[in-house]
């Protein structure tokens, strides 16, 4: 069994017992649960991290294209954008619903080794590395620019109905949710912007014109449209509460298309020979 | 004790009835002097705070109906009042004052404005004659039951103030006060310190407004660095500017937080303002901390996406929620409350028996001095000295001879038995010579100086007596109007 799965495993354990732990912490307030939380929540990450190298080492590839590895990535990319708002903001809440997420997002890859491996001459390619990283990192940061959107508007109900005690009480204030929704709409911009533009070169370069056609790249066009006019309603009408939930909610699921798209793509495939 | 005392408050009726039966400051005299012409309302005051709108009363000699004059005050319909109002008599009302004056009755217990609410109620009340010797002795006792209440116990160390909950409130919006904007309308007390404790916690600028420019400016004298009516800052790093009521609007839609508390009785602040405020804000959240009763702030424009309006009942349940740790303290006050009832009680008690001790001491006084006339040729031959020496004899026996009488007098009027009182008045045929005090009032006085010496201590004979002098000086008056 290669090692990077026993990492990853560990890693998984205690994400778990963050995810478990982390519930008692949002709901209830009490610190000993975070002084709890916090701690094994950095060291998943460590086992996560050690995990993702010795993958992608056994791989002898640095872009992470099959599954298993935009998994682990992905869920990676959550964890540390998730201690990053902690640090920053001390916002333990989205720890609620991400923790769960990179869970399940690291269920598959740690239960078994990725029986597809993807083997393209692209795979040494360094805009394709920076075309799946700043893609990975938007997706990461819009999920996030939801999540707070979400957040804000069980603070507002909470606030509105007079309900400051009891569960969600240690919710971070409105105005830090909405900066953190704002803050990670507009640094996903340019990662979405340039991956966006890595990738229309590389299909430029290897199909020409017609990747205009392809579904997947429609849609990322789409979808990309809709992130800087969500970003231009927000900072212009100042969009918060439902409204902000639903625009957020309308690109994340376009992002998803995008990704699920995939499957009908003709130049975003990477076959095995 | 004919004490009545007839109101609502925060527990017996919601903030809708509350804020009907409010009577702003302008209007209190008024209104007391309302309520002291009802008949058989020999003395009364009225206390009217955001929490409690209550009618004190003294009635005699028989009960007036002070709901169907509440009913007539206000234009209430009795079906409309009824269900939230409470009526106390006699020692409750005793047990009610001292709670009330102590904080123990507030919702948020312990909070220290109440004490001073009830001294300005008082104070007017006696300015206009509606306190006199049967509530004076009351009210004055339950300052010196709030007094110790407050040093006895930790009540109010640890006070969650409406104040401090507002800065919590605004927190859980804003993070930081950091660079926000207060807007503080009207100039009540509970405002002004709700928007001085945000100037502490980073608010960067105030504005005060009033519907009197002039109020608005004194008001702005009381905050650190009062700022010319530019709003430039002179030194200080918070912004204190006062505004004209003219340009509320227009300076509301700029502030961030929106306190009010003035006596208007109707809304300042409606839905169709909060839009417009919004919409000039972009949406960013405004908080408005409505402290007034009757309220500021129309309750609707807390349906407006951004906007939160707390009014004083959700201030003070929050800060209730935040204050389990009082429950031991305010326990421990009722303890003192309880015994300075059964204290207050007991004095009153006994002063039911002052008339037939100070007929007694009448009495003797008068067999002493008739025997004294009597025996005076007898005593043509004795010099200066030795008549003194008889005088002090007499004098001694007499004050021997009472002292069983009084105390028994005593004991019974404490404990309420009226047939030992009988025998003794008919024993020493005391009816004919007793006479009717005023109201007990001056007695009480007297007594409540003895106690501050006898604080803990039984009362000595000779004083009682001499308190009992005291009392029977004055008449009874009555009012020609009242029939029992």
């Amino acid at each position: 069994m290669a090692m990077y799965l026993i990492w990853l495993r560990v890693a998984l354990v205690l994400y778990g017992v963050s995810s478990l732990t982390v519930i008692p912490d949002v709901l209830t307030g009490h610190d000993r649960w975070r002084k709890f939380v916090h701690p094994v929540c950095v060291s998943a990450f460590y086992f996560h991290l050690v995990a993702l190298v010795e993958m992608m080492r056994l791989a002898h590839h640095w872009v992470p294209a099959s599954l298993h590895e935009v998994e682990t990535s992905f869920a990676l990319l959550l964890t540390l954008t998730f201690l990053a708002i902690y640090w920053r903001y001390r916002a333990i809440s989205f720890g609620l619903f991400v923790l769960p997420v990179i869970f399940l997002l690291l269920l598959l890859p740690a239960a078994q080794p990725d029986h597809a491996p993807v083997s393209s001459q692209w795979m040494h390619n360094g805009w394709i590395l920076l075309h799946i990283a700043l893609l990975l990192v938007a997706y990461t940061l819009l999920l996030f620019s939801l999540l707070s959107s979400l957040l804000y508007l069980i603070q507002e109900r909470r606030l509105k109905n007079k309900q400051i005690g009891g569960i969600f009480s240690h919710l971070p204030p409105l105005d830090t949710i909405d900066h953190i929704a704002f803050v990670t709409l507009v640094i996903g911009l340019p990662c979405m912007t340039l991956g966006l533009l890595a990738g229309a070169l590389i299909a430029q370069e290897s199909v020409g014109a017609a990747y205009f056609l392809d579904p997947k790249v429609l849609l990322s066009i789409g979808m990309w449209v809709l992130y800087v006019w969500m970003l231009y309603v927000r900072r212009h009408t100042g969009l918060r509460g439902k409204r902000a939930v639903y625009l957020s909610s309308l690109v994340f699921l376009m992002a998803l298309t995008v990704w699920v798209a995939n499957q009908f793509s003709t130049v975003h495939r990477f076959p095995a020979p | 004790m004919n004490f009545v005392l007839i109101g609502v408050n925060h527990k017996s009726a919601p903030l809708q009835v509350r804020e009907r039966l409010a009577i702003p400051a302008a209007r209190l005299q008024e209104a007391t002097l309302s309520l002291l012409s009802v008949p058989c309302v020999r003395e009364g005051m009225i206390l009217s705070t955001c929490n409690r709108v209550e009618f004190l009363t003294y009635q005699e000699p028989a009960q007036a109906d002070l709901l169907e004059f509440i009913q007539n005050y206000f234009a209430i319909g009795k079906e409309a009042l009824h269900p939230y109002m409470y009526e106390y008599r006699a020692s409750e009302v005793v047990r009610h004052v001292f709670r009330v004056a102590s904080s123990l009755d507030s919702l948020v217990v312990g909070e220290p404005q109440i004490l001073g609410q009830v001294k300005e109620s008082y104070s007017l009340a006696r300015s206009i004659g509606g306190i006199n010797n049967n509530l004076d002795p009351l009210m004055q006792r339950a300052f010196t039951v709030a007094r110790k209440v407050r040093n006895q116990t930790s009540i109010g160390i640890s006070s969650v103030s409406i104040a401090s909950v507002a800065v919590d409130l605004a927190r859980k919006i804003f993070g930081s006060l950091q660079g926000k904007t207060v807007l503080l309308m009207g100039a009540g007390k509970m405002g002004e310190l709700a928007a001085r404790s945000m100037m502490q916690h980073g608010a960067s600028t105030i504005y005060i407004c009033n519907r009197t420019y002039e109020r608005a400016v004194e008001l702005a004298g009381k905050f650190p660095g009062v700022r010319s009516e530019s709003g430039s800052a002179t030194g200080q790093s918070a912004i204190v500017q006062p505004i004209s009521y003219d340009l509320l609007h227009q300076y509301a839609a700029t502030a961030d937080i929106i306190v009010s508390s003035t006596g208007s009785e109707n809304p300042i602040f409606n839905r169709k303002h909060a839009e417009q405020y919004m919409q000039r804000r972009k949406q960013r959240p405004m908080f408005f901390i409505d402290i007034a009763v009757p309220r500021d702030v129309d309750p609707e424009i807390n349906s407006v996406e951004g906007v939160f309006v707390y009014n004083i009942d959700d201030l003070q349940a929050v800060a209730v929620s935040n204050m389990s740790s009082r429950t031991k303290e305010a326990m421990n006050a009722e303890v003192i409350i309880r015994t300075e009832v059964e204290r207050y009680t007991q004095r009153m008690q006994s002063l039911n028996g002052v008339p037939s001790i100070v007929a007694l001491q009448q009495t003797l006084e008068d067999v002493r001095q008739s025997e004294m006339r009597r025996m005076a040729p007898r005593f043509a031959q004795m010099s200066s000295e030795q008549l003194q020496a008889v005088e002090q004899m007499t004098r001694a026996l007499v004050h021997k001879l009472q002292h069983a009488p009084i105390q028994a007098i005593k004991r019974a009027a404490q404990e309420g038995d009226r047939e030992t009182l009988a025998v003794i008045q008919n024993v020493f045929d005391l009816e004919h010579h007793e006479k009717p005090i005023e109201a007990t009032g001056k007695a009480e006085s007297m007594v409540g100086q003895n106690e501050k010496e006898t604080a803990f201590a039984p009362t000595p004979d000779a004083t009682a007596t001499k308190s009992a002098d005291s009392a029977a000086a004055k008449p009874v008056t009555v009012k020609e109007d009242c029939l029992p």
